[in-house]
């Protein structure tokens, strides 16, 4: 960190050093450290802006996060959305990529645009168009499949009706992720098991799978990072229903902190979904035995 | 003729998921030309079996439409351009100036990405009412100036850029603002396609904060619009149709127009990251 400086710092690289770092510093000390103090603090404390309340608490607001049994449930719902949808997006997504990077497959650039639509939509549009979808009267869905289901009022397919939603909306990402990876692979190894007569799934399983490592690992993180904190499909799809179905973790701190204004809890729920993501982040890089 | 039967094969798989991908997209827009009763009738067809642009044309009579467009589009034009020029510049300096302290400064930046919204929202909330920028556009700009994200993506692709071109220009006596604005924003276009799709997304789906921060009817921005008039005119769905395919125009123009560098560029900085 403390490397000797340039010797030919210019006067020009000084000045414009010293104003971009000092504006960044102050621009993330106003907007992230100033407010992540002031919710660590808040958590503390009975906190109601409605009120006017600010009261100390001690750890109450913590203890109620662990003992509510709603924010439990919303913990097992999150849990169960985030390991089926990266697990398909995951899959779905390397799937479709090689397809596309094989050689036999010609309008590449079409598919990836194709897949990669739904991505690049806003969130709430689609969250309405598949609400439709999924509407027992006028909804496709059932229309196509000749089913009677009442998708998002059925406390037994409204998780499912959200997370296949989801994943419709985010393999792309996936897709263009692994595309990316498979087009950076060493030539040489590839060229080296056809030479050893490896079969098309030999080379694949021990050669281009292990090479992908790194990116499922980016794509598996920048995922759970993301997934713990979904709520706008639950706000309109569901929001929360049937009964308690369909809560997600970052939808209870929605609910608490600008539905209820129970600012204090909403805090203290907040930072626990932060350490879990902590958690969980650092989790995969053990996992994948990737230490950076 | 093996090699002829999987490619056919393989290219009707990537034909059925495409179609399934796109189909939501199909159905939304041949719904928004169909009448109410058509979109209830018991019997559906997928073609609107009588082509009408009523619901276009009457969508700015049950809400303001179009002043909320408008409003999204200012918004959102004038965060991601802002938000472009701070991730390039900070990740030029982060990138290409060696001083004390850059690392951690740099891992700073890289561990905002890790932080969940709600952890900051709330004080961020309280923080506007006390700068008394409520209901004004100060509130949806300032606090979204820069971008962790955005300061990563262009530090991974301004370092691929090499520093003889950098050297060069310095011993003709360029100065360092005339190399960042003539030679490094040129250079980065594929790192700054990719960052300015992404922010124009974000800014444009963005519910939760406009909702917070902006009162007045005739300030507020699309996606807090919509919601509204999901809740108000819930029978009306030829419009709601209508006012969705509308709202997911914009993004899907700039996603084609940048596509090619777009893609370029979150390759090239997903590998190395």
């Amino acid at each position: 960190m403390f490397k000797k400086t340039h010797p030919l710092q210019s006067k020009s690289e000084i000045i414009l050093r010293n104003i971009v770092v000092t504006v960044m510093v102050i621009y993330f000390t106003i907007f992230l450290v100033v407010p992540i103090g002031i919710a660590f603090a808040g958590s503390f404390h009975e906190w109601n802006p409605l009120s006017g309340t600010y009261n100390f608490l001690g750890l109450a607001n913590y203890i109620e996060v662990f003992t509510s049994g709603l924010f439990g449930k919303s913990m097992l719902n999150t849990l169960i959305f985030s390991v089926v949808v990266i697990f398909f997006r995951v899959g779905l997504g390397l799937a479709i990529a090689y397809a596309i990077y094989s050689t036999l497959v010609k309008h590449k650039s079409f598919f990836r645009a194709v897949y990669y639509m739904p991505v690049v939509t806003p969130m709430v549009a689609v969250a309405f168009v598949w609400k439709f979808m999924y509407n027992p009267q006028i909804g496709t869905i059932n229309q196509i499949f000749g089913l009677d289901v009442n998708w998002l009022m059925d406390p037994k397919t409204a998780l499912l009706a959200v997370m296949i939603m989801t994943i419709w909306k985010d393999f792309g990402y996936a897709v263009v992720m692994y595309m990316a990876g498979l087009y950076s692979l060493p030539a040489d190894a590839l060229e080296a098991a056809k030479v050893d007569g490896a079969s098309a799934w030999q080379t694949f399983r021990y050669i281009t799978l292990p090479l992908l490592k790194p990116m499922t690992l980016f794509v598996v993180i920048t995922s759970i990072i993301s997934y713990i904190q979904a709520y706008v499909q639950i706000l309109i799809m569901t929001e929360g229903g049937p009964g308690t179905a369909t809560y997600l973790a970052s939808y209870i701190i929605y609910d608490e902190a600008f539905v209820k204004y129970n600012f204090g809890y909403a805090s203290a729920l907040s930072f626990v979904l932060f350490v879990i993501t902590a958690v969980f982040t650092w989790l995969s890089f053990r996992v994948s035995g990737t230490e950076e | 003729m093996k090699r002829k039967a999987s490619s056919i094969i393989l290219n009707l798989i990537l034909l059925v998921v495409g179609a399934v991908t796109v189909y939501p997209f199909v159905w939304m827009l041949f719904s928004s030309f169909k009448k109410n009763s058509e979109i209830m009738a018991l019997e559906q067809h997928l073609l609107p079996q009588e082509f009408i642009l009523d619901n276009y044309v009457n969508m700015n009579a049950h809400f303001n439409f179009v002043r909320f467009f408008l409003n999204s589009l200012l918004v959102t034009v004038v965060v991601t351009l802002l938000v472009v020029y701070t991730s390039t510049i900070c990740g030029f300096v982060l990138s290409k100036y060696k001083f004390k302290g850059r690392n951690f400064l740099f891992g700073f930046v890289l561990s905002t990405m890790m932080i969940p919204w709600c952890v900051t929202i709330i004080p961020k909330y309280s923080m506007i009412q006390s700068f008394g920028w409520m209901d004004s556009y100060k509130a949806l700009i300032i606090p979204a100036m820069f971008s962790g994200f955005g300061i990563f993506m262009m530090k991974q692709h301004i370092a691929s850029i090499p520093d003889e071109i950098i050297e060069a220009a310095r011993i003709d006596g360029a100065n360092e603002f005339f190399i960042f604005h003539r030679i490094i924003l040129p250079m980065a276009k594929n790192g700054i396609s990719s960052i300015a799709i992404f922010q124009f997304l974000w800014t444009w789906e963005d519910f939760l904060w406009p909702y917070l921060v902006i009162n007045s009817q005739e300030k507020q921005l699309l996606a807090v619009g919509l919601k509204m008039f999901n809740g108000q005119y819930s029978t009306d769905y030829g419009a709601l149709f209508a006012a969705t395919a509308i709202s997911i125009v914009p993004v899907l123009l700039i996603y084609l127009f940048f596509q090619k560098q777009f893609i370029a560029g979150i390759a090239a900085s997903a590998v190395k990251g």
